[in-house]
């Protein structure tokens, strides 16, 4: 069984470059203002979701296990 | 209505800002006649500009073919190929393809491993100055730091990185929009034909021989014949040699303007290094390398009021949504810990810059050493000149002392 993920979008980074749209297109979607969104957690793989949150030129995703509340990103020392 | 209307006047070469915040509080999506396009001064028209690719195309080459005669099409055909497969001049989906493969080169846990080695060579390059008590920054230092990291992260022999730096000078001729220049896209053209011919014999190098550079990456991708064409290939290695120099100097000299001139903050800084990665961001957002970035629309549509037509060219003053009150508190002052600090200075939305993460990386080690090393610098009492461009934000020279 996946462990669940907590993904959160910080929006004073999130500058819509779409990166985690096309990664993860089942977890991140652009809402209205072209910012991502995460429409759900458990979309993709967890491979992909930190396949996207790494590709964030911003850091702008954040992600943890749901139950334990480990940081899986960004690494410690970089957000 | 605005007295002096003009991007390249001396003044407002000099100092944009007053400019910048006359359009932004009077006209802030204003037609300029000179310039022949409009310009979009607020923070909010500036991010729906960049975030709307659809409305607002970056594709500069197909709104330059529709300015030219055949004959200059046929004259300047090299440049209109290669740049129009630049990633900074191409909407989707091209765009997103190749992003999408060079992205993962540029993510910042990808460039966190450089950290070493950038500091190392910001190291060698003020150990080199530190006993002559001045230096003119740009020159020996600002020019030479993103010079040697993109040329060693791609994989130029450092012994060409002075030569492939005045091809990649003689290209961005164009870009820069030095509008004083007659020949500007000849000059551009005949930078590029050198840089192509350059890279020509690397890849065919690689190919052969795999290293752990860029260009073994792109090259590895371009065989796999579905990811990247080899016009693509050379396009793309331009590209990135291009965009690695001028704008990270730029960020250098003018944040060391903006902390030289801000002494508290300056001191703030050397005082509490910790503080360098939010400084660094601040002195994007107050004085940044580039001050405004190109689209042009591709329908009738509105923007803040006006009726914007097909065809029309648009800049989107970053330089001015920067400093916009609506967003920003005190946007005239220089804050090293502003948090958040969601400014635009590497652009907004799809085109975000792709260098992004190494200029922080390279900016942050450089005002981390100069604020701990020379910790009195101060700037040389010698008149500063910018050069006369509408889009970058570029001094001529910077004298410092300490």
């Amino acid at each position: 069984m996946a462990r669940r993920l907590r993904i959160a979008i910080d929006y004073d980074r999130c500058v819509g470059s779409g990166i985690c749209v096309l990664t993860a297109p089942h977890v991140f979607e652009f809402n209205d203002q072209r910012q991502s969104s995460v429409i759900d957690p458990t979309g993709d793989p967890e491979e992909l979701v930190l396949e996207a949150a790494h590709g964030c030129p911003q850091m702008a995703i954040f992600v943890e296990d749901a139950d334990t509340g480990e940081r899986l990103f960004p690494p410690p020392g970089l957000e | 209505m605005l007295v002096q209307d003009d991007l390249l006047a001396p003044e407002v070469v000099a100092d944009p800002y007053p400019y910048f915040a006359r359009l932004r509080e009077e006209d802030h999506v204003h037609w300029n006649q000179r310039w022949g396009g409009w310009l979009v001064t607020r923070y909010e028209d500036v991010v729906t500009v960049l975030r709307d690719y659809e409305r607002f195309s970056a594709d500069r080459m197909a709104s330059l073919v529709l300015e030219l005669t055949p004959e200059d099409r046929d004259r300047l055909s090299l440049l209109i190929n290669y740049f129009s497969k630049w990633l900074v001049f191409t909407d989707p989906p091209y765009h997103t393809r190749v992003r999408m493969l060079i992205n993962k080169a540029f993510t910042p846990t990808s460039v966190e491993r450089l950290r070493p080695r950038v500091r190392e060579i910001v190291d060698e390059l003020l150990s080199e100055v530190a006993h002559r008590g001045h230096m003119e920054f740009i020159h020996d230092f600002a020019f030479h730091l993103p010079v040697i990291v993109i040329s060693e992260y791609l994989g130029v022999p450092p012994e060409d990185r002075e030569q492939v730096k005045e091809w990649s000078d003689e290209t961005s001729r164009i870009f820069f929009i030095r509008a004083d220049e007659p020949d500007r896209r000849e000059r551009s053209q005949r930078g590029l034909q050198h840089l192509l011919e350059y890279f020509e014999p690397l890849i065919y190098d690689r190919r052969r021989h795999p290293k752990d550079d860029l260009i073994t990456a792109l090259v590895q991708a371009e065989e796999r014949g579905d990811l990247l064409s080899h016009e693509e290939l050379l396009a793309t290695c331009t590209v990135l040699i291009f965009a690695g120099h001028e704008t990270t100097t730029n960020l250098l000299a003018n944040g060391l303007v903006a902390l030289t001139e801000h002494r508290d903050q300056w001191e703030l800084l050397r005082d509490n290094p910790s503080l360098v990665r939010p400084a660094v961001e601040e002195l994007l957002r107050y004085d940044g390398p580039v001050k405004a970035t190109f689209r042009w629309a591709k329908t009738d549509t509105e923007l803040g009021g006006k009726t914007i037509r097909e065809g029309d060219r648009m800049l989107a003053v970053l330089g001015a949504a920067n400093r916009d009150p609506r967003k920003f508190q005190n946007p005239d002052d220089l804050d090293i810990t502003r948090t958040p600090n969601p400014h635009v200075a590497f652009g907004h939305g799809i085109h975000i810059c792709l260098g992004a993460p190494l200029a922080r990386l390279e900016a942050q080690e450089a005002f981390l050493a100069l604020s701990q090393r020379f910790p009195n610098i101060r700037l040389a009492d010698r008149p500063r000149e910018y050069h006369r461009t509408i889009v970058a934000r570029a001094l001529k020279e910077l004298w410092v002392e300490w």
